[in-house]
C-alpha cells in the first residue's frame, strides 16, 4: 500500500467533521434560508439522511474490499478500462470540487479581509500549506486536525455563547408554517455536502485494526448534523428573515457581537474557524485526489505528485468561476446534481454490481 | 522519484517560493496613522437632490494617549466633521475623501444619523451601503434628525469626546428606541412595512448645546409619515418590550404630592387572536417597580395603600399605551409595534391570505391592554420621612 | 533529478578510519624494555605522562605509568609502590603477575594485554603496572582528578525540589541516579564516542519499564556517531535527532537528577555524557518540554493553573508581536474603538511603519538577552538597566517607538521566559520573526497559515518514534490527566504510554487520602 500510516476511528471522525462543516457553517444559512425561511434549521436534519446513506454505502463496499480505496475497487468491480474511466471521473470531480473549495476560501478572505490582495496569493498560500500536510501523509493530517478541531469547536461555541443575548427566539415561529416542503427544498444543496462523506472510502482502508469505521462514520454524520442545526438556528434567531440576504450570515453574526463594549468585532474568531476548517477540508480532498491519482497510475509513492497537483488545484480554482456570483450560482444549482453522480450514484452502482455478482456466483456454486 | 527527498533542498525550495510573496507583498497594509477613523456618519439631502455625507473623524493628536503629553497642546478639537456630496453614499464618500489626507475608515463607525430631508424621500435605498461595503458595522445605531444630520455631528459634548459617543450611550440607556443597522434592515424587510427610528435633537441652552434623544420618527413603506414625542415613545417602548429604565411619577388620589417609582423589570407579550374573522391583539405587560421617592404622608409599608397605588399605576400604563395606539395605529396607520409578525407567527395560514390587505386590516385591529404592575419594595424607608409617627396618613 | 545524488556521498564518507594507530603488533611484549620503548613512542612529546621504573622486591623490573593529575598519587605510593617494593624473599617464588595482584591493595584492578588497552586505561587516569617477563599488565582504578562540587543547577532553578545538579564527572552523576533508584533494574550501559576524545557515554534506563526497541534504537543511533570528539551532550543531540532541520528540540537536555529519575521511571532512556552536566532524555513530547519538575512537587491545583498559564504565554510569546502588526496594519476594525484611538495617538509621532517598529524592538530585545547571558555577572546587571532604559523610556520619549509597542515587546519577553525549557523557548522566540513577516504580508490570514504550518510540522515530528504532539494528537484521553491538567498523584496510576504498553500501572489505585482511612 502507498500509505503506510494508520489512523484511529476518532481521527477519521475528526478529519471528516470539518470537511463538511467548514464550508457549510459559513454559507449554509444563506442557501437554506433562501428557500426554507424560518424552517431552515430543519433542513440539515433532512439532508443528513444522505450523509448516513453515503457512509453506509462506503462501508458496505469497504467490507467487500477492506484494503482498497474507491478507485482501486472500482477497477476490480467494473473491470480494468471502465474502472479506470470511473477513476478518472472521480478524480476529476475531486480536483474540481477542491478547486472550488479553494476558490470559496479565497473569495471569503478577499471579500472580507484582504480586498486588495490578489486572489492568487491567498489561494496559493493556502494550497501550499495544505500541500505540506498532504505530503506529511494521513497520520500527519489526522494529528494536526486533532489539534485544530477542538480549537474549531471551542471557537464556534465561543461565538454561539456571545451571541445568545442578541438572539430573538420569536424568529423561529411559525414552525412548519407552510408544511414540510420548504425545509425539504432547503435541504437540496446540503444533501450534497453531506454526501461529501463518501470521502470516507478513501480513509476506511487505513483505519487501524479493531476500529469500528461504521460507528465512527455515523457519529461524525450526527455531529455534523447537530452543528449545522445550531448554525442555522443561530443565524435564524439573530437575523430572522434577512438571513438569506447576507453572503456569509455567520460572519456578519460574528461582527455583530459586542460584550461590554470591549469584546466586539470578533470576526477574527470567525476567520480562525474558517481557515482551520478549510485547511482540513481542502487537505482531505487534496489527499484523496493525490492518493487516487497515485493508485490510478500505479505509482509506488504519492509524495512526488503532491506539489504538481497543488499547482493544478490553484489553476482549477482560478478557472472554476469568473466571480463569486457565478461560483455561488454553480454550487447551488449545477453542482448538487453533478456531485450526486459521483458521490452517490457511482458508489451505489458499484455496490449493486458487487452484490449481484456475489449472489450470482453463490447460486452458481450451489 | 527522489525529487525533493532531501530536506535541505526542500527547505531551500520552500524559502525560494515564499520570498517572492514578501517581495511583492503588503497589498492591504495601511498604518493607523494613515487612516481617518470615522466614528459617526450623517446623511442629508441637498436641494439638488444629491446626498450629502458628513463624517465625524477622530483627530488622534487631540484625543491623546499618555505618551503624547507634550504634543497634546497642538491638538485642537478631538473630532472634525467633513462633508461631501454625491449621487450615492459612496460617491459622496469619494468626494469627501478628496478633502481628507488620510484614508477614510468606517470600521469604527458607531452612529448613522439620517436627516429629515433625506428621510422624507425614503431610507431603504441608502441603508444598503451599510450592509454591503466591507467596513461599516451592523451594530451602528441609526438615528433620525429633525433637521440636518450634519448639525448633530458638529455638536461638541461635555462628557464624551464626540457626539457620536453621546448618541450611542443615550441609545444604550434606552431613553428612546434603540435601532441598530441590523434592526433597521430587519424592520425594512418585515411584513409590517413600518419602521421607527429614534429622533435625536440639539438642545440649545445657556450652558451650550447638548444632544438629546427625544421622540421617534415613524416611517411607513419607506416614507416618513410622522413623529411622536417623548411621552408617546415611552408608550411605544412598553409595547415593543424595549423599556428598560423608566420612572413613573403619579399623584395618589386625595393627595397633593407625588410618589415616584423606578421600573425594575418589565416584559410585554403580544397575543394575537383571530375569532370569526375578527383580528384582535392583547398586550400583556407585567412589570415590577420600587418606590424611590415619596413626597406624600402615605405609609409605603401599608399593603392596602400599595394595592391602590398598583391599580393607579396600571391605569397609567394603559393610558400611555392607549395614547400611542391612538396616534400611531389609528392616526398614522403604521405598524411599528410588530403586530404583523405576531399574527404571522401564530396564524401563518390566515396571514398568507390577509397579507396584502394588512394596511387596511391594521388600523381596524381591536387592541386590549392588560397591565400587571407589582410594587416590590418601599425603598430604604418605610413610612414617610420627616413625619411624626402619629401623623402618618392611613386609609 | 539533479538533487538526488548528494546523499550517497555522505554515506561513503562514513568509514571507520582512524582506529588506534595499528602498529605491527598490538599485544604487549615479554620484555619490559620493549614495552617501554613502544609506550614511549606512543606517548612521544606527552610530558604529563609519568614513566616510573622500579623493582619489585628488588628483583623484578617493573614500570608504572600514569598521567599526572589524573591519578591519585598518594594512593599509588601507599597501596601500590610501597607493598611491591618491600616484597619479601618468600614472595619471590610466585609468578610476577600473581605477586603483583596479591600485593597491590587496590579494589578495582584489571588485566591489560594490548597496547591499546594500556593507552585507554592510562587516558582514563588508571595507572598501569607492567612487569618484566610478563606480557600482561595491570590497570589500577586509582583515577582521581579535580572536579566541581555538586551545586544547585543554574539553568533550572526551583522553589521547591532537590537542589543538587549534575556535574561534569560521569561517575558522580551515575552515583546520583543510583542513590535515587536503588533497584538493580536500573541499568547503565557504557559506550565510547569520539575518535580522539573517547568520551564515555552512558545509556541509562530501568529494565522492564523502557521498551527494548527503544533501548536498541538509542544504542544504534549512538553507535552510528563517528566524530573527532564530543564536546558536550549538544553534539550528541544533533546526531541522534529524528528531524535535524526542525527548530524544535526532540531531546530533553537537563542537569537535574530528579527530572532524569522521573523520566527513567516513566520508561524513558537517559544518555549521560562525560564532561558535561547536561544529560539527554528520550523520547520526549512537546508537552513534556512545557512541564517543569516543580509541577509535581506543588499542590496539583496550583500546578494545573500554572500549566495553563504557561500554555497561554507560549501562545503569547509566539504570536503577540505578529498580532500587533496584523491588527494595527490590516484589521483596525477589530481593536476596540477607544483603544485604537489611544494607540493611534501614541503612534502619531513614530516615523516607522508598525512592522519596522516591531522588528527593531524585537531584535534589540534578542540582542539584549544574548548580551545578558554572555556578560560577566557584574556587568550584566548594568547592561540590563541600560537596556531597559534605552528600550523603554528613551525610545518612547524620543518618539522612535510607541508606548504600546514597548509593552508588547516586554510582555513577549516575559512570556518567553515562562517556558521552562530554554531550548523550547528559543525555538518559539525564533519562530516569532517569520510570524511577524507573515502578519505583515497577509494579516491575520498570514498568522493563521503560519500557525497551521507550525502545527503540521509538529505533527510530522517524532522523537524516537513517539509522536511529538501526543497525547493530544494522537489523542490518549487518559494521559491528558498529566498534560491538560496535573491530576493529583493518587490519580496518576498509569504510566504515560510511550513506546511499550506493558507494565502499565505505576502504583496501586484507590490511594486517595481521607480522614477515615487513618482510623483503620
Amino acid at each position: 500500500m502507498i500509505e503506510k500510516g494508520k489512523i484511529s476511528g476518532l481521527q477519521m471522525a475528526i478529519l471528516l467533521y470539518p470537511t463538511i462543516v467548514a464550508t457549510a457553517e459559513l454559507v449554509l444559512p444563506a442557501i437554506t434560508g433562501e428557500v426554507a425561511k424560518q424552517d431552515m434549521w430543519l433542513s440539515p436534519i433532512w439532508a443528513s439522511f444522505f450523509g448516513y446513506l453515503s457512509v453506509l454505502i462506503a462501508y458496505r463496499l469497504h467490507s467487500y474490499y477492506p484494503k482498497e480505496t474507491l478507485l482501486q475497487y472500482s477497477e476490480t468491480i467494473a473491470g480494468k478500462i471502465p474502472g479506470k474511466l470511473i477513476g478518472c471521473g472521480i478524480l476529476f470531480f475531486l480536483l474540481h470540487t477542491n478547486g472550488m473549495n479553494l476558490r470559496d476560501f479565497g473569495e471569503f478572505v478577499n471579500g472580507n479581509f484582504l480586498e486588495q490582495t490578489p486572489l492568487t496569493v491567498t489561494i496559493a498560500s493556502m494550497a501550499f500549506v495544505c500541500a505540506l500536510a498532504v505530503r506529511g501523509g494521513l497520520e500527519v493530517m489526522a494529528r494536526s486536525s486533532q489539534i485544530f478541531v477542538p480549537v474549531f469547536i471551542l471557537l464556534f461555541m465561543f461565538i454561539v455563547v456571545l451571541l445568545i443575548p442578541a438572539l430573538n427566539p420569536g424568529n423561529i415561529a411559525p414552525v412548519l408554517g407552510e408544511g414540510l416542503t420548504p425545509s425539504i427544498k432547503g435541504a437540496l444543496v446540503p444533501t450534497q455536502w453531506f454526501n461529501e462523506l463518501f470521502l470516507i472510502s478513501f480513509l476506511l482502508p487505513y483505519l487501524g485494526e479493531n476500529e469500528n469505521g461504521l460507528k465512527w462514520g455515523m457519529i461524525t454524520t450526527t455531529l455534523i448534523m447537530i452543528t449545522l442545526v445550531i448554525t442555522n438556528l443561530l443565524a435564524l434567531l439573530l437575523f430572522g428573515d434577512i438571513t438569506s440576504s447576507f453572503t456569509y450570515p455567520i460572519m456578519d453574526a460574528a461582527r455583530y457581537i459586542s460584550v461590554a463594549d470591549f469584546l466586539q468585532h470578533v470576526e477574527a474568531v470567525e476567520m480562525a474557524i474558517w481557515v482551520t476548517g478549510m485547511f482540513i477540508k481542502i487537505s482531505v480532498f487534496y489527499y484523496a485526489a493525490v492518493i487516487g491519482l497515485a493508485q490510478l497510475l500505479n505509482l509506488s509513492d504519492y509524495r512526488p505528485i503532491v506539489f504538481p497537483i497543488g499547482l493544478l488545484l490553484i489553476s482549477i480554482s482560478m478557472w472554476a468561476a469568473p466571480n463569486l456570483q457565478k461560483l455561488t450560482h454553480f454550487s447551488s444549482t449545477t453542482w448538487p446534481f453533478y456531485a450526486l453522480l459521483f458521490q452517490m450514484i457511482i458508489p451505489i452502482l458499484l455496490l449493486l454490481a458487487v452484490i449481484t455478482r456475489k449472489k450470482f456466483s453463490k447460486t452458481q456454486l450451489s | 522519484m527522489k525529487l525533493l527527498q532531501n530536506k535541505g533542498k526542500q527547505l531551500l525550495t520552500i524559502t525560494l517560493c515564499v520570498i517572492p510573496i514578501f517581495l511583492s507583498g503588503c497589498w492591504d497594509r495601511s498604518e493607523v496613522n494613515d487612516l481617518a477613523l470615522i466614528v459617526g456618519m450623517g446623511l442629508d439631502r441637498t436641494d439638488e437632490g444629491d446626498i450629502e455625507l458628513s463624517a465625524q473623524i477622530v483627530n488622534p493628536k487631540a484625543m491623546g494617549g499618555q505618551g503624547s503629553s507634550e504634543n497634546s497642546q497642538s491638538g485642537g478639537q478631538p473630532v472634525t466633521v467633513k462633508t461631501g456630496t454625491g449621487k450615492t453614499i459612496f460617491d459622496a464618500r469619494s468626494k469627501l475623501q478628496e478633502k481628507v489626507s488620510r484614508r477614510l475608515f468606517e470600521g469604527h463607525n458607531r452612529i448613522v444619523v439620517i436627516g429629515k430631508a433625506l428621510a422624507e424621500r425614503g431610507i431603504r435605498q441608502h441603508i444598503d451601503f451599510f450592509a454591503r461595503f466591507p467596513n461599516p458595522r451592523l451594530r451602528a445605531n441609526v438615528f433620525f434628525a429633525d433637521g440636518k444630520a450634519s448639525e448633530i455631528l458638529k455638536i461638541m459634548p461635555n462628557f464624551e469626546q464626540d457626539s457620536a459617543e453621546v448618541a450611542r450611550e443615550l441609545a444604550e440607556l434606552r431613553i428612546g428606541m434603540k435601532v441598530t443597522t441590523k434592526d433597521l434592515l430587519q424592520q425594512l424587510a418585515s411584513e409590517s412595512g413600518a419602521t421607527a427610528l429614534p429622533r435625536i435633537l440639539v438642545d440649545k441652552s445657556d450652558s451650550g448645546e447638548e444632544l438629546r434623544v427625544n421622540g421617534t420618527a415613524v416611517f411607513k413603506h419607506n416614507q416618513l409619515i410622522g413623529q411622536i414625542d417623548d411621552a408617546l415613545t415611552r408608550g411605544l417602548l412598553w409595547v415593543t418590550d424595549e423599556i428598560e429604565t423608566a420612572s413613573v411619577t403619579l399623584q395618589p388620589k386625595d393627595a397633593k404630592d407625588y410618589i415616584s417609582f423606578k421600573l425594575l423589570r418589565s416584559s410585554t407579550e403580544l397575543i394575537p387572536t383571530i375569532k370569526n374573522g375578527k383580528w384582535k391583539m392583547t398586550i400583556t405587560i407585567t412589570s415590577e417597580d420600587d418606590v424611590v421617592e415619596n413626597e406624600t404622608k402615605l405609609d409605603m409599608m401599608d399593603p392596602k395603600i400599595i394595592d391602590k397605588l398598583q391599580k393607579q399605576l396600571n391605569k397609567r400604563i394603559r393610558k400611555r399605551i392607549k395614547m400611542v395606539l391612538d396616534d400611531v395605529q389609528e392616526g398614522m396607520e403604521a405598524d411599528v409595534f410588530g403586530f404583523a409578525d405576531a399574527f404571522h407567527r401564530k396564524y401563518p395560514k390566515q396571514w398568507k391570505k390577509a397579507e396584502d390587505k394588512w394596511d387596511e386590516t391594521f388600523p381596524e385591529i381591536e387592541v386590549a391592554i392588560k397591565s400587571d404592575v407589582k410594587i416590590r419594595r418601599p425603598g430604604r424607608s418605610g413610612g414617610p420621612q420627616g413625619v411624626p409617627q402619629d401623623k402618618e396618613a392611613t386609609e | 533529478m539533479i538533487w538526488r545524488n548528494r546523499r550517497k556521498k555522505g554515506k561513503t564518507g562514513k568509514q571507520k578510519a582512524l582506529k588506534p594507530s595499528k602498529q605491527e603488533q598490538d599485544t604487549l611484549f615479554k620484555h619490559i624494555t620493549e614495552n617501554e620503548d613502544q609506550l614511549r613512542m606512543i606517548y612521544q612529546d606527552c610530558s604529563d605522562v609519568i614513566f616510573h621504573a622500579f623493582t619489585i622486591g628488588g628483583n623484578h623490573q617493573a614500570l608504572l605509568l600514569y598521567i599526572d593529575g589524573l591519578s591519585n598519587t598518594e594512593e599509588i605510593d601507599d597501596s601500590v609502590l610501597s607493598p611491591l617494593m618491600t616484597a619479601t624473599e618468600s614472595d619471590q617464588e610466585q609468578q610476577v603477575d600473581t605477586l603483583i595482584k596479591n600485593k597491590v591493595a587496590v579494589t578495582d584492578t584489571k588485566e591489560v594485554h594490548t597496547f591499546s588497552d594500556c593507552v585507554q586505561a592510562i587516558s582514563a587516569g588508571k595507572p598501569v603496572i607492567l612487569a618484566d617477563k610478563s606480557s600482561t599488565g595491570l590497570s589500577l582504578g586509582l583515577s582521581k582528578w579535580e572536579k566541581r562540587a555538586v551545586e544547585s543547577p543554574e539553568a533550572e532553578k526551583v522553589v521547591r525540589g532537590p537542589r543538587e545538579g549534575f556535574v561534569e564527572t560521569l561517575s558522580v552523576n551515575t552515583s546520583m541516579l543510583r542513590r535515587r533508584i536503588r533497584s538493580p533494574k536500573l541499568k547503565i550501559q557504557s559506550i565510547e564516542v569520539g575518535r580522539y576524545t573517547k568520551t564515555s557515554v552512558m545509556i541509562t534506563y530501568v529494565e522492564g519499564l523502557a521498551d527494548n526497541t527503544l533501548i536498541e534504537e538509542v544504542t544504534t543511533r549512538l553507535n552510528r556517531i563517528d566524530i573527532d570528539g564530543v564536546l558536550e551532550s549538544g553534539v550528541i543531540e544533533e546526531f541522534i535527532e529524528d528531524d535535524p532541520y526542525s527548530p524544535f528540540p526532540q531531546v530533553l537536555a537537563t542537569e537535574r537528577p530528579d527530572i532524569v529519575t522521573s523520566s527513567l521511571l516513566e520508561g524513558r532512556v537517559t544518555i549521560l555524557v562525560d564532561g558535561t552536566p547536561f544529560s539527554l532524555v528520550v523520547p520526549i513530547t512537546l508537552y513534556s518540554l512545557l512541564q517543569s519538575n516543580e509541577d509535581y512537587y506543588r499542590r496539583f491545583l496550583m500546578s494545573t493553573a500554572t500549566r495553563w498559564l504557561r500554555y497561554l504565554f507560549l501562545v503569547i510569546a509566539l504570536l503577540l508581536p505578529s498580532l500587533y502588526v496584523a491588527l494595527l496594519t490590516y484589521h483596525q476594525e477589530m481593536i476596540p474603538t477607544s483603544l485604537l484611538i489611544s494607540m493611534a495617538a501614541s503612534r502619531e509621532q513614530v516615523p516607522f511603519p508598525a512592522l519596522v517598529e516591531v522588528l527593531l524592538m524585537e531584535v534589540t530585545f534578542e540582542a539584549l538577552r544574548e548580551a545578558g547571558v554572555r556578560l560577566p555577572k557584574q556587568v550584566g546587571s548594568a547592561v540590563s538597566i541600560v537596556g531597559a532604559l534605552v528600550i523603554g523610556e528613551a525610545a518612547v520619549s524620543a518618539g522612535i517607538v510607541s508606548a504600546p509597542m514597548v509593552i508588547v515587546v516586554a510582555i513577549t519577553g516575559i512570556a518567553s521566559f515562562t517556558i521552562p525549557r530554554y531550548s523550547t523557548a528559543f525555538a518559539i522566540r525564533m519562530l516569532r520573526f517569520p510570524m511577524i513577516l507573515l502578519a505583515a504580508t497577509l494579516g491575520l490570514l498570514g498568522i493563521m497559515l503560519g500557525v497551521i504550518t507550525i502545527i503540521v510540522h509538529l505533527a510530522t515530528l517524532r522523537s524516537f518514534g513517539v509522536p511529538y504532539l501526543s497525547p493530544m494528537a494522537p489523542m490518549h484521553f487518559y494521559e491528558m490527566k498529566d498534560t491538560m491538567i496535573r491530576a493529583p498523584w493518587w490519580k496518576l496510576n498509569k504510566r504515560p504510554r510511550l513506546t511499550g504498553k506493558y507494565n502499565k500501572y505505576r502504583q496501586s489505585s484507590g490511594q486517595k487520602p481521607d480522614p477515615i482511612r487513618g482510623e483503620e
